[in-house]
């Protein structure tokens, strides 16, 4: 029996549909975030799940058991689950030792077992040393590790994170993101990450569900979800792509009327046929500045139109002759092409993939 | 009892009026004139009270600004004791801003004549008053101004007549605990003068005995009349004949009780202090009090009238027909400090 | 030399520099500081030592202060009745302030007028207006309590301790209402989301998270209040001498009975420093190292408590406090005031408009002591905002070491009660050699001392709301300080020091602690006016005269909600 699982679920403010017929299922221990721009749904979504929102139709069950229909809702005290908030929301006025507790204290748990599991959990996040310190004591990064310790500790049946990071400079958020993934495989506790950093949802979850515009688009493993993307909202939204016209003829995906070949077909879906959009990572063509010995007929003639150095890449703009298509490609820091050079443009057929 | 019915009131209103103003409009005599020349010079006189209620000494401020136009008087009216305490701080801060100063405990004056803080004067119009009132002090310090008349009173729903007490005694059985009510000699000036009147009669328990009745201290000697209308409690004690007619003429249920042992008299003078910044304002004021047309003004609240000329006002008793009880101002100026001082010891406040 | 080497002028000598005008400006802003807040304050405390007269050395005015059984019961009286008030204010206030802050509670609007409106009421009108509901015997409640159960017991009264206590309570919890709300106000949801979704319901979120949070506010409310009340006198004065409880403030207008002993009152009036100095210290300690919702600071996103059911109760409960603290007393009031006798109650025949005409026509003193009223208070919420609008000024834009001092000088004022304020001003300032007793200018210097901690935290408040890239903008042009305040940061400013300016206004038109002891006969208020006509028996004229000065205090009110804004008394600053 899947951990939880939401049906339909859907939040309208009078006309405004914020959430629209959600379905997503987790299994136990899995961890899945709602990945997608900000005013997508995700934190109302999030928040429903949690019991602060009440949602204007569908339902989640947890075990099986359903907490919310419409009109009939289990408040968020009786869900048993637990929840880090963007401002971490640690209450200033209670020692590490007392905020870590109070779920416990909550549960009725005897005092030497609230102690030895506060004890316990403080150990893992290495807080132990700081357990009565008062919150405007602690770093940002220590305040984060107190959340994540007042909600692990309560072993919930379901754990929310809304956007945890996103108060953390740029190291701190790289350093926390492995700590929760860490504590995952730990705990193995059921878990929905709620987050707009597409790097962080990809370094924790096990699944990705894009959200966009109150729908859920695509759910998928990252790496899938970055190869195959399924709308083109995904392939923009995870990662940069190219968006192309092409064609399906017979099986065969006909790109600027070159036939692909078999190695495309795995990013066909069954049975489509006729015009189709297809998206094509930068990563997934090659620039080279001499032909190619072999002409296996994925080739393309091009002129670099702007570049761009990043760093750890180049990021070329290119015009393929004969076409009006522009394409941006990405090629490693020694592979310098000046701007109005000829080259050769190499595609990869395994990572073009069709989407809505 | 008056038995006056609505005709004879009116009549008796439309008299009041036309004396009244023949009052206020009697010639000056010549000193008096004279003073008001000067007193124009100064424009105003302030005037620290304690001795008429609050309403009629603004109806006496008003009878002066319409007697003498372009002479203005201040009221500044409070408790006597409050009134004396005002000096004090003037006095202390070297400031004068007192032209006249009455109050109802003669003490006072007795003590501002010894730390020679009066001017000595005596008005024209002195020669006037109540035989008994003609010459407060004799080396005219200050002169009468004021005879107020203080007794009991009862809510004649709560209290028949024949039950209510009837003498000063008598308030002192146990059947009347809860139900009296009393000012407090340290902002009345009257009840300072009552309290030792007791003391000096009935011995130092009296107020030890009065306190086992647990009467309601208010401030001023009229608050035991408001909590009479209110029905608050049945018996005022030590209450001014002039408020409690007031009350009575306002629908009021209030009667008022002459003790068999004899009514609490304060007659009480005005004096001008030394450091009054308006000293001819002043000099007529005394002349002003002392003359018909402040008996006038304050008759119409039902206060007695100073003067023999100036008839009594509606449904008090005549003074000939009451016996009068005071300690005199020497008593007053040693005792009441002390008897306020036992006051607060058996009452706490 | 360097500096011979430049134009003269532009490198200012360091002495010039200390004659620029702005620096007179300072000097003479610690003069005002002095005379208003310092030099009272310090003269009460070499006068509590003064014989009389001769002005010698003495303890004697310490023994004379404390040597009697009376005395020091009126000192436990007071502190009694200052901790029970603020006790009452606690409870009524903080479920109305939750309820408001946080909650989806109904009649909010109406919760809000009703804080308001007993905010304005002056407390000496209350208590009036009290006596005429809960006197034993002749108080409307207990009237109606015995026609309805036959009972012959009073079911209230206000002649005791806890009656003063509540009566007190019912016009000074919207201090506690006004501290605690708005720190609700700065509390994120996420925190009290925080407990919910760990297993705490409302009202274990509301008892462990959401108040303790704001517990710095609450206690601040109740230190407040202890100190106002300890500072109190019209209440213990109509209340308490008929209830036979004697307190500080009543024992000190006895010590100015005559023979006037400033000295000795000084020496009763000092420990009372001492008491709140202590309760400050108390309040660190309490709080310690604790964090709370100031120091988080940002607000976050709100979400209204679902209550369900209970919003009514809480509905109920402020509908309550409303009713005792503001609709029932003013009822009892303007009742009195349009009556001919208030004992006969309320017909048609006992209707007159007798009372206002008297007061405003025929009364010599009543026009005068509001016209008094109007301009003291108008010239001291002048010179409040003026002083503390600069001094808040030089801290906030740190302009001179040790600018923190003046900072504290101004707030000083906030924990000292109005009371010992009075006679320090008395003592310093009402004899030689300044001889200000009786003189206007000597009740407007105390109201602005008193007020000035309302003035200095609502410019505070307004000057850290102005960036000072405005007018460093302004001087990069060429404009001098002063200049640039004129036109840049004042315009900026204007608004909510209009709201400070009325504040200070209302709050100084109802004051009667401070008043009372500096009054002289022509510079009477409406609160010492009504103190005094409270005693001659009068209530209708009284009633009369306080609705006056509700009247007053309404229109300038309603010209606040119309130029500031409608919560512009109730926002805490």
């Amino acid at each position: 029996m899947p951990r939880l699982t939401l049906t339909g679920l859907t939040k309208a403010y009078g006309k405004l549909t914020v959430v629209d017929r959600v379905d997503l299922t987790l299994e136990e221990g899995e961890f899945v975030s709602l990945l997608g721009p900000s005013g997508c749904g995700k934190t109302t979504t999030l928040r429903m799940v949690a019991g602060f929102v009440d949602p204007t139709g569908g339902t989640i069950a947890v075990d099986g058991s359903v907490l919310s229909a419409p009109g009939a809702v289990v408040p968020p005290e009786r869900r048993g689950m637990s929840m880090i908030f963007q401002s971490y929301a640690i209450w200033p006025n209670m020692t590490v030792e007392q905020n870590v507790a109070f779920g416990l204290e909550l549960r009725k748990l005897p005092r030497e077992e609230v102690k030895r599991r506060v004890g316990e959990i403080l150990e893992v996040v290495q807080l132990n040393k700081l357990a009565h310190r008062y919150p405007a004591e602690l770093s940002g990064g220590q305040q984060q590790r107190v959340a994540l310790a007042r909600a692990i500790v309560v072993k919930p049946s379901v754990l929310l994170l809304d956007e945890p990071l996103s108060n953390l400079d740029a190291n701190l958020r790289e350093e926390m993101r492995f700590e929760i993934r860490r504590l995952h495989d730990e705990f193995r506790i059921t878990t929905v990450y709620v987050t707009h950093d597409q790097a962080e949802a990809m370094a924790t979850s096990d699944r990705i569900a894009v959200m966009n515009a109150g729908r859920i688009e695509q759910v998928d493993a990252p790496h899938l979800l970055y190869t195959r993307p399924r709308t083109r909202f995904v392939a923009g939204f995870v990662g940069r792509t190219n968006l192309l016209e092409a064609r399906v003829e017979g099986g065969d995906l006909l790109l600027d009327g070159v036939n692909l070949g078999p190695a495309a077909r795995a990013g066909i879906a069954h049975g489509v046929t006729g015009a189709v959009l297809v998206s094509l990572r930068p990563q997934a063509m090659a620039i080279l500045a001499e032909e190619p010995p072999a002409n296996d007929g994925l080739l393309l003639r091009a002129t670099i139109a702007e570049r761009t150095y990043l760093g750890e890449a180049w990021d070329y703009v290119l015009k393929p002759e004969g076409t009006a298509l522009t394409l941006r490609a990405a090629a490693p820091p020694l592979e310098a092409h000046d701007v109005g050079a000829h080259v050769w443009l190499r595609i990869d057929p395994r990572q073009v993939a069709v989407v809505e | 009892m008056f038995l006056i019915d609505r005709r004879q009131m009116l009549a008796l209103a439309a008299w009041s009026a036309a004396a009244t103003k023949a009052f206020a409009q009697a010639p000056m005599n010549p000193q008096e004139a004279q003073l008001y020349e000067a007193a124009k010079r100064e424009g105003e006189i302030t005037w620290y009270t304690g001795q008429y209620s609050a309403d009629a000494s603004e109806a006496a401020g008003r009878a002066f600004n319409e007697r003498y136009p372009g002479v203005r008087c201040n009221v500044v009216r409070s408790t006597s004791q409050v009134a004396f305490q005002r000096l004090s701080q003037d006095f202390r801060a070297g400031v004068g801003q007192c032209d006249v100063f009455s109050s109802t405990n003669g003490g006072h004056y007795v003590q501002l004549k010894r730390q020679n803080r009066l001017v000595k004067f005596r008005p024209v119009n002195a020669d006037g008053l109540l035989p008994i009132l003609r010459q407060a002090d004799p080396d005219d310090f200050f002169q009468s101004s004021f005879l107020g008349i203080y007794l009991m009173g009862h809510n004649t729903r709560l209290v028949s007549e024949a039950e209510a007490p009837k003498s000063w005694t008598d308030i002192l059985d146990p059947k009347w605990k809860d139900k009296l009510a009393v000012g407090h000699p340290g902002f009345s000036g009257a009840i300072g003068l009552w309290a030792l009147q007791m003391r000096t009669m009935f011995g130092p328990d009296y107020l030890r005995r009065l306190e086992r009745n647990k009467p309601q201290v208010g401030r001023s000697s009229i608050d035991p009349v408001t909590m009479m209308n209110a029905g608050e409690r049945s018996v005022g004690v030590a209450v001014p004949s002039a408020s409690t007619l007031f009350a009575m003429s306002r629908g009021n249920p209030l009667k008022l009780i002459y003790p068999t042992e004899g009514v609490i008299a304060a007659l009480s003078p005005s004096a001008i202090p030394t450091n009054a910044p308006h000293p001819n304002a002043a000099k007529l004021f005394q002349e002003f009090q002392t003359g018909p047309a402040l008996s006038a003004a304050v008759r119409l609240l039902f206060n007695e009238s100073i003067r023999p000329d100036v008839p009594p006002p509606e449904g008090a008793r005549p003074l000939d027909q009451v016996t009068m009880l005071a300690p005199t101002m020497e008593q007053a100026d040693r005792g009441v400090p002390e008897v306020r001082e036992q006051w607060r010891e058996i009452f706490g406040v | 030399m360097s500096d011979a080497a430049l134009p003269a002028a532009a490198v200012r000598p360091a002495r010039f520099r200390l004659l620029e005008p702005v620096m007179l400006l300072w000097v003479a802003l610690i003069a005002a500081l002095l005379v208003l807040v310092a030099a009272p304050l310090i003269k009460m405390l070499l006068i509590s030592f003064e014989m009389q007269d001769t002005g010698e050395f003495t303890f004697e005015n310490y023994l004379t202060a404390y040597g009697r059984q009376r005395y020091i019961d009126a000192l436990r009286n007071s502190l009694l009745l200052g901790a029970l008030s603020a006790a009452i204010s606690t409870v009524i206030a903080v479920p109305m302030a939750w309820a408001v802050s946080r909650t989806d509670m109904p009649g909010k609007g109406f919760t809000w007028a009703m804080v308001l409106a007993a905010f304005i009421m002056p407390p000496y009108l209350g208590a009036i207006g009290w006596i005429l509901l809960a006197g034993p015997n002749s108080g409307w409640i207990n009237v109606t309590w015995r026609a309805l159960t036959g009972a012959t017991d009073p079911l209230v009264n206000v002649y005791t301790f806890t009656g003063m206590a509540f009566v007190i309570a019912l016009h000074s919890f919207p201090l506690v209402f006004i501290f605690v709300k708005s720190a609700l106000d700065l509390i994120s949801s996420e925190m009290e989301d925080a407990a919910n979704i760990l297993g705490g319901g409302t009202w274990t979120t509301m008892r462990r998270v959401t108040l303790p949070l704001v517990w710095p506010s609450i206690l601040g409310g109740f230190i407040l209040i202890f100190l106002e009340t300890i500072a109190l006198f019209g209440t213990p004065a109509i209340i308490g001498i008929p209830a036979r409880i004697n307190v500080v403030t009543t024992q000190l207008w006895q010590f100015f009975e005559d023979p006037v002993r400033v000295e000795v009152a000084a020496a009763y009036a000092i420990p009372l420093l001492l008491i709140t100095v202590a309760m400050i210290g108390v309040q660190k300690l309490m709080l310690s190292r604790k964090g709370f919702v100031s120091q988080t600071g940002k607000g976050g996103e709100r979400r209204q408590v679902k209550l369900g059911p209970w919003r009514w109760v809480l509905f109920g409960w402020c509908l309550l406090v409303g009713l005792l603290a503001v609709i029932k007393p003013l009822t009892v009031l303007l009742q009195a005031s349009f009556a001919k006798a208030w004992g006969r109650g309320f017909s048609f025949d006992n209707l007159t408009l007798r009372n206002y005409r008297f007061l405003l026509f025929e009364h010599d003193v009543a026009p005068q002591a509001t016209w008094n009223t109007v301009w003291f208070s108008a010239a001291s919420a002048t010179m409040a905002i003026v002083l503390a609008l600069l001094v808040a000024y030089i801290v906030i834009r740190k302009l001179m070491r040790f600018a923190d001092v003046l900072g504290f000088i101004a707030m000083a004022p906030f924990v000292i009660p109005g009371i010992v304020m009075a006679i320090g001003f008395y003592a310093a300032y009402a004899g030689p050699p300044l001889s200000l007793y009786g003189s206007a200018l000597l009740i407007i210097l105390a109201f602005t001392a008193r007020f000035l901690p309302i003035a200095y935290a609502n410019s505070q408040a307004a000057i850290r709301a102005v960036h000072p890239e405005m007018e460093e903008a302004a001087r990069i042009l060429g404009s001098g300080r002063l200049h640039a305040i004129r036109r840049i940061t004042a315009p900026l400013l204007k608004t909510s020091l209009l709201g400070g300016w009325l504040v200070v206004f209302i709050v100084a038109s109802r004051e009667l602690s401070a008043a009372i002891f500096l009054v002289g006969p022509r510079t009477r208020t409406m609160s010492v006016l009504l103190y005094d006509l409270s005693e001659q028996g009068n209530f209708e004229v009284v009633s009369a005269f306080g609705g006056i000065l509700l009247f007053i205090t309404m229109v300038i009110v309603g010209i606040g909600m119309k130029l500031v804004g409608r919560d512009f008394m109730l926002r805490r600053e």
